[in-house]
């Protein structure tokens, strides 16, 4: 003889609700451990490119002390500065210098974006070039 | 129930799964991200386990990933699917037996779903061995919650018509 279900399915339950908030609340915590897992590495290149195209790279060894760089973007220069393995824009020929009050960044995935001048500094870990291709074996 | 009214009522919603799991193959995807998918062919499982009982859920299954597995012709599709397939209907009669008094048939799909990506993911990474695998991870587990919420709405409706057409006697 075959088992006779218990229920016949009715109303949703406490327990149905408990669940899915559960479920949600596991999901968006995975969300955010890996989001801080992936970006979480200190980078050791850091790349500017004025309109889409790399100009420049720049070592973030923190052995060189403080040094500067200027790139000429589409308004006029903009100077990057380097110490202690972290990167951050100094002077802009931009209007409103919001990439200038962006700070300092050091992690893998972190960038300064200065739209106006057309220049961005972005962060790579060095070790793995291209970092965007795998390995297929 | 007499056992060819049992063998015919397996045969469909075996058939019943294959078929939804063909008509979800030719929906787009709804996230870039492989496993994305909405499960319909879960509603013959969770059906089979409201209306006919744990036995007839796992028979439902298994017989639904290894002939899914020899239609698509893919012998890692079929571990994939079985692996998901089993662990979320364990998954499921295990809280349909237990916690019946607390968790719906809806609660209980959602939680099908979760273990069915999760297992599945897995199952892929004893496979494939990349750790950028699990980098999906939540976001599957996120997207579980609307496929098993529509797969347990859907799969109250048929079974409640179900138990209209074969009373509990059966």
């Amino acid at each position: 003889m075959e088992q006779i279900a218990k229920s016949v399915p009715g109303k949703i339950k406490a327990g149905d609700i408990v669940l899915v908030l559960l479920v949600i609340a596991a999901a968006i915590a995975g969300v955010v451990l890996v989001s801080r897992a992936s970006a979480g590495e200190k980078g050791s290149l850091a790349i500017i490119e004025v309109n889409g195209k790399e100009v420049r790279r720049l070592e973030l060894s923190d052995k060189q002390g403080y040094r500067t760089l200027t790139v000429q973007g589409t308004l006029g220069p903009s100077t990057v500065a380097v110490e202690d393995g972290k990167v951050w824009m100094t002077e802009s020929a931009c209007r409103d210098k919001l990439c200038v009050g962006m700070g300092r960044i050091d992690f893998t995935g972190q960038s300064i974006v200065c739209l106006p001048n057309r220049v961005v500094i972005r962060i790579i870990d060095g070790a793995k070039p291209g970092s965007v291709d795998a390995i297929t074996e | 129930m007499s056992t060819s009214r049992r063998v015919t009522n397996l045969a469909l919603l075996v058939s019943i799964g294959l078929v939804l799991s063909i008509i979800e193959s030719t929906f787009p995807p709804l996230l870039p991200v492989p496993g994305a998918k909405l499960g319909l062919a879960n509603i013959a499982t969770v059906v089979a386990l409201y209306a006919f009982g744990p036995g007839m859920a796992i028979e439902v299954t298994v017989l639904r990933s290894i002939l899914g597995g020899l239609l698509r012709g893919s012998v890692v599709g079929l571990f994939l699917s079985f692996s998901g397939g089993i662990a979320s209907t364990l998954v499921m009669i295990v809280i349909y037996l237990l916690l019946d008094r607390y968790i719906s048939i809806v609660g209980v799909s959602v939680a099908g779903a979760v273990t069915h990506n999760v297992v599945q993911l897995a199952a892929a990474f004893l496979l494939i061995q990349h750790a950028a695998l699990f980098f999906y991870l939540p976001y599957l587990v996120l997207l579980s919650v609307p496929t098993g919420l529509f797969v347990g709405f859907a799969s109250r409706r048929v079974t409640v018509s179900l138990q209209g057409m074969f009373p509990a006697t059966g």
